[in-house]
């Protein structure tokens, strides 16, 4: 792997030629908040960035995806990938991206999300300022961040540039950079290390000791009690990097012959998520109850999946809990308190 | 779908702003008009006087029943159709109307001198369906016309529609919207019926519930978050969401007969 540096004004041009020759997409601000969106110019790219609102899987598998157009019985798919950069991503979201490129492939490959996917370099670049909500530095630590393309680290006088793939080292050309040092180096390590003590949201323990615990922890009262503020608003699956249920519908258009089949993000918070057909328009809803289904949530992230995963579901990213507009999704909260129990 | 018989439709209205037929005009000539190729119109009191008694495969019905006297028209329609499509806040919920069900001062209010007149009369603004069973509905003040069509495509080709049962919420966070809770307003989103594509809250605009409440709305949180997060009084909080779900909250007049 070698690691390069690019001085602060250097950064900036490198920036610049992207745009020119590149599809770039990064943390632009929205309002009093930041999302992943088109880089235009260098002025548009926010690495100061605490948290996005939407997670930047968006930019593979979109919120709302169309798969197929249909002509009375034919269809074509719509997968039609076009080449981007991915530039700004924090460690737990390119955690959370390793996640669901895990998920998309195993068994059936996900070639709606796979095609998108393969065509993006991933650049991640480090936290310069903390979210309020943000717990990364306590969940999951024994799962490294991977699968991305290179890394930058702001340090003093300009960044670190770690190239990790054949699509970040391409990139050089873009930029005049130099060979890091070993204080440069040192430094960048220091930076991203000391990040992880700056949360003010902390789980108390092991992600061992949690799946453990939160298992044996299904008959818990915490479950309906949380959960009776609950809107069932699914927001805290909507936002969640690791999330990955995804919901199907044919749509004809206005001449009824030819239409759309769509996937739209889905989350096992909303009532008609767990809803089934038992045949002749009678339904039954296997998790009845706000608790039920808030349970599962942090089932999800804090045990089901670990042995698949290597760790929990979860990265630490605090969107959730911030999103909940009556504030029982953080999972800090509930975690902390079952192992309390 | 060539050669197939075309579906027989027909259009009715009762207490309401006709603002949803207008919505319906809204897709634009060229597009309703191939809508038209697949339904056929029997009856629609805009365009034609109310002629035929034959059977209807799909009626349309626009407004509030507010009137004990329109329970007999209702039932007619009922019974003439094979699908009973409500649409239109008015119609699905009561919608505006239902306004006045907590109010007795309306009447001097409006119509001033002539609020004796008896074809003034009227009682609770209800939904449709509290007159006669209704198959589905068209939800929203004005009706979502992308939703009607959706609806009416589906049931054209003998699908089922789904309709969604969660709240607005869910739509404004996949439109990658700030939250209007983080810019220190307020918003009832979160009980109200999503399908519409949240946009009031993507334009900055409190949600107001005017697609009526999300399945089982959890009206209680809401008082909370409307007192704690937007510091509304406990009285605003407790009515704020009336304006579109008066015949829908826990203190609707007939409640109990649902
Ligand atoms: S936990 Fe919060 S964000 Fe999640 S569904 Fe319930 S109310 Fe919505
Ligand atoms: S569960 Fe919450 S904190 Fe954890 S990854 Fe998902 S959104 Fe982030
Ligand atoms: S937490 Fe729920 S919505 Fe998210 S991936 Fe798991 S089951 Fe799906
Ligand atoms: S703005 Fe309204 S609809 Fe949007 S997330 Fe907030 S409460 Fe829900
Ligand atoms: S966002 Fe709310 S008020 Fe606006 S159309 Fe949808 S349901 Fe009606």
């Amino acid at each position: 792997m070698e690691t390069k540096f690019i001085n602060e004004s250097g950064f900036q041009d490198f920036v610049g030629k992207l745009v020119e020759s590149r599809n770039l997409v990064g943390p632009v601000a929205k309002r009093n908040k930041f999302v992943f969106g088109e880089i235009n110019k260098y002025e548009d790219l926010r690495l100061d960035y605490d948290v996005t609102l939407l997670p930047p899987k968006k930019l593979f598998f979109p919120p709302k995806q169309d798969i197929l157009k249909f002509y009375g019985q034919k269809g074509e798919s719509c997968i039609d990938p076009d080449p981007q950069i991915l530039l700004g991503v924090h460690f737990y979201d390119i955690k959370a991206i390793d996640m669901t490129d895990l998920l998309f492939r195993e068994n059936n490959e996900d070639y709606n999300y796979l095609a998108n996917r393969e065509c993006t370099t991933i650049i991640g670049s480090n936290i310069q300022n903390v979210h309020d909500r943000a717990f990364f530095g306590s969940v999951g630590t024994e799962v490294e961040p991977k699968g991305h393309d290179g890394f930058l680290t702001k340090i003093e006088g300009g960044y670190v540039f770690e190239i990790i793939t054949a699509k970040a080292k391409e990139l050089l050309q873009f930029g005049d950079f130099q060979d890091a040092n070993e204080n440069q180096i040192k430094q960048a390590e220091k930076v991203n290390a000391e990040v992880l003590t700056k949360c003010s949201e902390k789980l108390n323990n092991t992600s061992a000791e949690i799946n453990k615990k939160v298992r044996n922890s299904f008959d818990s009262k915490i479950w309906e009690k949380t959960a009776e503020d609950c809107f069932s608003c699914g927001s805290c699956n909507i936002v969640c990097p690791t999330c990955y249920c995804f919901d199907v519908q044919d749509d004809w258009y206005l001449d009824q012959e030819t239409g759309v089949r769509a996937r739209s993000w889905d989350g096992c918070l909303k009532e008609d998520f767990s809803e089934v057909s038992l045949g002749q328009g009678s339904i039954e809803n296997f998790r009845e109850t706000r608790g039920s289904r808030y349970r599962h949530r942090i089932m999800r992230k804090a045990t089901y999946l670990n042995e698949k995963l290597g760790g929990p579901a979860c990265v630490g990213c605090g969107r959730c809990s911030s999103v909940c507009t009556s504030d029982i999704a953080d999972p800090v909260n509930v975690i902390n308190q079952i192992m309390e129990e | 779908m060539e050669g197939k018989p075309k579906v027989k439709v027909a259009y009715f209205d009762f207490a309401c702003c006709e603002g949803c037929q207008i919505e319906m005009t809204n897709f634009g000539g060229p597009a309703f008009l191939e809508l038209l190729n697949h339904v056929e119109i029997v009856e629609f009191r805009e365009a034609m006087t109310e002629t035929t008694d034959e059977t209807i495969d799909i009626a349309f019905i626009e407004g509030s029943f507010t009137r004990e006297a329109d329970r007999k028209r209702l039932e007619s329609i009922r019974e003439r159709a094979n699908i009973v499509i409500a649409y239109g806040a008015c119609a699905c919920t009561g919608g505006i109307n239902a306004l006045k069900n907590h109010q007795n001062d309306y009447k001097e209010a409006v119509y001033g001198k002539d609020a004796d007149m008896p074809h003034l009369d009227s009682q609770l603004a209800l939904p449709v369906s509290a007159a006669i069973k209704v198959d589905y509905e068209v939800n929203g003040c004005p009706m979502n016309k992308d939703e009607f069509a959706r609806i009416v495509s589906h049931l054209l080709h003998g699908k089922t529609p789904v309709i969604p049962k969660y709240p607005v919420c869910v739509e404004c966070k996949l439109s990658e919207n700030v939250c209007l809770y983080e810019l220190g307003g307020h918003c009832l989103g979160m009980v109200a019926k999503a399908g519409c594509g949240a946009p009031c809250p993507a334009q900055g605009i409190p949600c107001e519930a005017c697609r009526g409440f999300a399945s089982n709305p959890n009206e209680k949180t809401l008082e909370k978050v409307l007192k704690d997060r937007a510091g509304f009084s406990e009285e605003r909080a407790k009515t704020k969401s009336r304006m579109f779900t008066a015949n829908c909250r826990y203190d609707a007049p007939l409640k109990d007969k649902e």
